[in-house]
């Protein structure tokens, strides 16, 4: 694959995100461009046009506006991470921080995170290649170590904070 | 009539349905080869851009059906094929859209008259 149609890839799945196009769908669609090229030795961006424009034709669907659901998972992030965080500081502190009991905080973490995370998941459904069942656009192998660390850091300096301090 | 000549794209976009369903319920056949037939019946060079959203269409309305394949060399294809509805639907355009050409043409000057 050269590395224009590296690009064009990747930028046709992007398109198609950008619209909510489940994932096997989006499979689909890239598979079609790459078959075609491949027969025909044509540019994708010459037989299909821009990604931006192909995407919007194949898929009849504007780029969406943030919908009630990513409303939700945005406010669920937020409540959910903060209960979290501050359910475990109390934890580890052995007082609970803020007014409410610490059980109470990671009652309403697992309560909030659950669903979001659920959701999440779903709604990210990998874009598989029709020809292969390989994901398309796989994480690169970092990625989710650089989440978990991202999420554990503020954790594990407050738990070192909070055992300096005591 | 060379196969390249550009034409109206009102007109492409008019008569593609009816005929991409023809040249499918012929024989089952991927988009490629598709487009090279169109070409070659002289309708010009249609692109990857407009043709697989009409099958995608096409197959969303279950007038065809498609499949991916191995290719014996290099990468699978998408194989479409037309439905039982689809060949009902073409029967009955291709009935509809031949009395319409016949009427369309007949309102215009000969071609001797429109030199």
């Amino acid at each position: 694959m050269s590395s224009d149609a590296g690009t064009y890839r990747g930028d046709l799945i992007l398109a198609l995100r950008m619209r909510d196009i489940p994932g096997d769908r989006i499979g689909e669609i890239v598979a079609e461009v790459e078959s075609h090229v491949a027969d025909s030795g044509e540019d994708p961006r010459e037989a299909f046009g821009p990604p931006q424009e192909y995407a919007a034709s194949v898929s009849g669907r504007a780029r969406t506006r943030w919908s009630r659901a990513d409303v939700l998972v945005a406010v669920g992030s937020l409540v959910g991470g903060w209960s979290l965080a501050t359910g475990l500081l109390g934890l580890m502190g052995g007082d609970p921080v803020g007014p409410l009991p610490t059980w109470a905080l990671l009652g309403v973490a697992v309560v909030v995170l659950a669903p979001t995370l659920g959701h999440l998941r779903r709604s990210a459904s990998p874009a598989r290649d029709p020809r292969t069942g390989q994901d398309l656009a796989p994480l690169p192998r970092w990625v989710p170590w650089a989440m978990g660390a991202s999420l554990a850091l503020p954790v594990v300096l407050a738990a070192v904070v909070i055992a300096a301090a005591s | 009539m060379p196969s390249e000549t550009p034409w109206p794209s009102d007109w492409l976009r008019a008569a593609l349905p009816l005929c991409v369903l023809a040249v499918v319920a012929e024989e089952e056949t991927y988009g490629y080869a598709i487009a090279q037939q169109l070409r070659e019946a002289g309708l010009g060079p249609v692109k990857g851009g407009t043709l697989y959203p009409l099958l995608n269409r096409m197959e969303q309305d279950g007038l065809l059906r498609s499949s991916w394949r191995e290719g014996a060399a290099g990468p699978g294809r998408k194989f479409f094929a037309a439905t039982e509805a689809g060949r009902a639907e073409l029967a009955g355009r291709t009935a509809a859209w031949r009395l319409f050409t016949e009427q369309a043409t007949a309102l215009l000057p000969s071609l001797e008259e429109a030199r």
